[in-house]
Parts: C-alpha cells; sequence; structure tokens
C-alpha cells in the first residue's frame, strides 16, 4: 500500500469511513512529509502545533456516529484566509504577527464538517504574482524540480498537494492563482462561478475577481471540497445562491477552442499536449470547434488595469493605525509612509503605484473606464459563446513553470496569465486539469489544461474533468 | 516616461516611501506597464455603456452577530490603553 498521504480525499475518505485508517494516522503521514520535504520546498510558512489534536477530535467525532466525506481529511490552507485565533499575514512582513479574529466562511464550513486544518501555505504578498516569489518569506519551489518554481499566487498550497504533505488544500483565485499553480505543479485546481463561494474571511486582492477554490489531487476530490465550501452567505453580498441560475443542458459536449488566442507565446510543446487532449476528449465523443472572441485582444489589458485599481484601494486600509505592522515617523503622514513603505513587498508597492495612477483624475476614463468597458463587451461574448459550445478549453499556462528568479521583469509575469485572467474577468467557472508533462533539462514537468464553463456550471467541469483524469 | 516628479507625486498620493533607487526602476516598470495596458483604448466604450451587469444587494437593517470578539480586536492595536486605541494627535495648533 501507498503511503497514507499519498492518498487521494476521496481514498482516505472511504478507509476512514470503513475504519481500516484513522485521521490521527493520516496526520501523522502527513506531518512526515512536511518534516522531510517543507524545508527545501518552503510550502508551509506555519505548521500548526494542534494539527494531531484536531485529528484526535476529528476520530471521537466519528466515533460519536458522525460522517462526512472531509471528516478527518487533512487540508492546508492559504495565509490569505482567516482561522481564528491563527496567524493569517498574506505572506506580507505588513502582517506579520496579524491573528485572525474571526473563521472565513469556508473555514467555519470546513471545520463543520470536521477537516484537520496542517497549517497556512505560502503565496505571493496579498496574492499579487504568479510565481509565490513575491512572497516576503521566500520563493516557494516546485515539486518536480527544485529549481523552479510552483507557480502563484497560491503557490504553497499547490506544492503542498503535490508533494504528499496535504491531502488537499484551499487557495484563491484573482487572475488564475489557483489554476496556475495547479498546472505548475501537477495538480488540479478549481477557480469557482465568482459568489459561489464565500469571500468572508479572505484577505482581499481584487474583490470583484477573487475567488476560493480547491486545489486537489484529483477532480473528484475538488468536487468533495467545492460542495463542502459553497453557497450563499449573509457576509458576502456578491455571494450568489447557484440554483438561482438557470443551466441550459446539453448533451452534446460541444469544446470551444479560441484558436487566434493559442498562435502567439504557446510553447510548441504544450501545445502538442493541448491537442492531445482534445483528441482524447473527441474519442469520448466530444466535438471540438474553433470559436471567435475578438475582446479576448483587450482581456490582459483590462484585467490588469482593474487589479491595480482595485488592489490600490484594498491596501489603502493597511496604515498602521489599527492593525499589522505600525511604523513611526516625524508626522502623522510620515507614520503612514513609512509603515506602507517598509511593510509592503515591491509588488505591490508597485501595483498600489499603478493603481493610484489609473485611477487618478484626467486618466481614469482612458483606463478604468476603458478596461470596465473591455469586461463587459467579453463578458457578452462569452455568454454568447456559451450558448453554442458547452466549454471554452485552452491550455492553462503558455508553458512548464519557469526557473526561480527567471522572470524578473514584471511585465514579462504578467503576459503569462493571458489565459487564465479571461474567467476572472467574466466571473465564468474555470478547472485546470493535468494534461500531460514536458521536458525540460532532463525533468518532467506538468502543464495543465483549461476549461470553462458557463455560469454556475461547475458541474460540466468535474463531468469533463473526469473524462480525462 | 514618466518623470522623477510624476512617480513622488504618485507615492505621496498613494502614502508610500519609496527607496532611492526604486523611484528610477519605477519610472521604467511603471511606463513600459503602462504602455501595455493602453491598448484598452481602442475599446469602443460608447456601445458597452447600457448594459451593466452589476444590481445592488440589499438587507433589511437589523442587527446581527458581529465578527471579532471586542477583546481580539483591542490585542491588535499597535498601542492600546485601557482599552482604547492610541493614535497619534491628528489637530494642531495654528503656528
Amino acid at each position: 500500500m501507498s503511503s497514507l498521504n499519498e492518498l487521494s480525499i476521496t481514498e482516505a475518505s472511504k478507509k476512514l469511513a470503513t475504519g481500516e485508517i484513522t485521521s490521527v494516522q493520516l496526520v501523522e503521514a502527513c506531518l512526515a512529509e512536511i518534516e522531510k520535504r517543507n524545508s527545501s520546498l518552503n510550502a508551509f510558512l506555519e505548521v500548526f502545533s494542534d494539527a494531531k489534536e484536531q485529528a484526535q477530535k476529528a476520530d471521537e467525532r466519528r466515533a460519536a456516529g458522525e460522517s462526512h466525506p472531509l471528516l478527518g481529511i487533512p487540508l492546508a490552507i492559504k495565509d490569505n484566509i482567516l482561522i481564528e485565533g491563527r496567524k493569517a499575514s498574506a505572506a506580507s512582513k505588513m502582517l506579520q504577527n496579524y491573528i485572525a479574529t474571526y473563521d472565513a466562511t469556508v473555514i467555519k464550513k470546513l471545520k463543520e464538517a470536521g477537516a484537520v486544518f496542517l497549517g497556512r501555505t505560502n503565496m505571493d504578498e496579498f496574492a499579487l504574482g504568479g510565481s509565490t516569489e513575491n512572497s516576503a518569506y521566500g520563493v516557494t519551489k516546485n515539486p518536480h524540480d527544485e529549481k523552479r518554481v510552483a507557480g502563484g499566487t497560491s503557490g504553497g498550497s499547490a506544492a503542498a498537494v503535490a508533494s504528499g504533505m496535504a491531502l488537499g488544500a484551499l487557495g484563491s483565485d484573482t487572475g488564475g492563482s489557483v489554476r496556475n499553480p495547479a498546472s505548475f505543479c501537477g495538480v488540479v485546481g478549481l477557480k469557482p462561478t465568482y459568489g459561489a463561494v464565500s469571500r468572508s474571511g479572505l484577505i482581499a486582492a481584487v474583490s470583484s475577481f477573487d475567488q476560493i477554490g480547491p486545489i486537489t489531487k484529483t477532480v473528484e476530490d475538488a468536487e468533495l471540497i467545492f460542495n463542502t465550501i459553497r453557497g450563499q452567505d449573509p457576509l458576502d453580498s456578491t455571494s450568489i445562491g447557484m440554483e438561482n441560475i438557470k443551466l441550459q443542458i446539453s448533451n452534446n459536449k460541444n469544446i470551444g477552442v479560441p484558436r487566434k488566442l493559442l498562435g502567439k507565446g504557446v510553447e510548441p510543446e504544450v501545445l502538442a499536449q493541448f491537442e492531445h487532449s482534445l483528441e482524447k476528449l473527441k474519442a469520448q465523443g466530444c466535438e471540438v470547434v474553433d470559436i471567435a472572441l475578438p475582446a479576448l485582444d483587450y482581456a490582459l489589458s483590462a484585467y490588469y488595469i482593474i487589479n491595480f485599481a482595485e488592489v490600490s484601494t484594498n491596501l489603502s486600509r493597511f496604515d498602521g493605525v489599527r492593525y499589522g505592522l505600525s511604523l513611526k515617523g516625524e508626522s502623522l503622514f510620515d507614520d503612514y509612509a513609512t509603515t506602507r513603505g517598509e511593510g509592503f513587498g515591491a509588488e505591490a508597492r508597485r501595483r498600489i503605484m499603478l493603481g493610484t495612477y489609473v485611477l487618478s483624475a484626467g486618466y481614469y476614463d482612458a483606463y478604468y473606464g476603458k478596461a470596465t468597458a473591455a469586461r463587459v463587451q467579453l463578458r457578452k461574448e462569452f455568454e454568447d459563446a456559451f450558448k453554442s459550445v458547452d466549454f471554452i478549453a485552452t491550455p492553462t499556462m503558455p508553458y512548464p513553470a519557469w526557473k526561480v528568479g527567471e522572470k524578473s521583469d514584471p511585465l514579462a509575469a504578467y503576459l503569462a496569465d493571458i489565459f487564465t485572467v479571461t474567467a476572472n474577468l467574466t466571473g465564468n467557472p474555470a478547472i485546470s486539469i493535468p494534461m500531460g508533462t514536458v521536458e525540460r533539462e532532463g525533468k518532467q514537468l506538468p502543464v495543465g489544461l483549461q476549461l470553462t464553463a458557463a455560469h454556475g456550471d461547475e458541474a460540466a467541469l468535474f463531468a469533463a474533468g473526469k473524462l480525462l483524469y | 516616461m514618466l518623470s522623477r516628479e510624476e512617480i513622488l507625486n504618485l507615492a505621496a498620493l498613494a502614502r508610500l516611501k519609496l527607496g532611492g533607487a526604486e523611484v528610477e526602476s519605477l519610472q521604467k516598470d511603471i511606463s513600459n506597464i503602462l504602455e501595455y495596458v493602453g491598448q484598452v483604448s481602442q475599446v469602443d466604450v460608447e456601445k458597452e455603456k447600457a448594459t451593466p451587469f452589476n444590481y445592488n444587494v440589499m438587507r433589511e437593517d437589523v442587527p446581527a452577530p458581529t465578527l471579532g470578539k471586542r477583546e481580539e480586536l483591542i490585542k491588535a492595536f499597535p498601542k492600546e490603553e485601557n482599552g482604547y486605541n492610541v493614535v497619534r494627535k491628528i489637530i494642531q495648533k495654528d503656528e
């Protein structure tokens, strides 16, 4: 039998239900793997000292007759999701000693289900980046090649799952932050429909894009976590009851591919794996058609303008007055500027500056106004596209994981998000599923297939995902 | 390229103290990024104005439990006195 930490959630859940294993044994197996690999991978920023006690409680709950598929399952939680009484730093110096005073809604739901929290995982500071190189606490390394990044911003969560340090994890996705590291680490990552999962207790990056999503070893596991954490929440007015969304269920599995977008920048071996996945879907009875989405030309620009604008607004709350880092200067202005200058890392500072620029009088219409219009246009094009296709398929990332430090130019790093940002602009659900590997310097590096579905149609993503993986 | 003064003005608006060498690198990076995202200028705004997809979500104005206990919130204050947050005096006498 393989080690317990290598089990999928679904497999472990069955064994827990039959009494073949206990949650304590599962947690011990994960902790042993963390002990072995975390010092080199840097996936966990903190491993909770009471993980085993949580597991004991889960075992007691099971003995008392409770049963939930996640009861006793050890999970890793991204460092921007609040767990009452524990640190949540968003991988920033600004919140180095911040202790959460309440549970995020997703955490409340996972506690009710009986999940065990192993620790908090590394990320790009305040979820700004795409490689976990912007963490104030060091880079997370890719388990498949430690010279390379794990992706980001939920790099710690993806690396933890891929290396068997956790059975599953929560990440958050603003422009691909769950799907990108899932692709780079060879695991499954879901960005739910905007509003499907409550954002209460998620440290905000871009409020109109952010969604919490699962990172898991299998599609089935992602479905399990998603079904546990979803649902309308009075604490997040943007959350929606999925039952309100009318789906047009189609029996034809039509897959649209925006060929024009694949023309530029995708590495040939990634494209080859992508074509191979399409062939597999065709063999399962799917039909693949070419679709045109003209507004995609502006997607990346619109995404980044809105990102900068909302980031500069959301991060303005960190001023050293009520909580977090607080440094004194010569004046009140100086208190703010010193605290923020020291507390934020380079990428956060850059985006705050860019957001301040695009929102300033005189530039607002040219940038933010136009970006909002492009977003509406793209959303309409997606709605139209989903009248004739059930999925839109692309590679998740144009290339496999890059080497640590390779993308030092910020704009070059932004361009890697070309396929992932659209689902955040339009609010559609999207999933990254492993589609094979490409070889780089003798190492096999995973690459992911991204499927996007109509609003509220996560079920279609899970169904298609299970055909492939 | 954005001038040094423009960068310093943005930093003041954003309440950010920048390192010396950072001003120069931001001049370059911000200009490059703005040039790229400036592509959106080609989007036809008029065409889209009439179709917002956002709507307001209202709720009844009734009391509900708040998140977080008072004692725990107080613990996060940078400086606390008798359960109050101590902040810098912001109203100064005219000179």
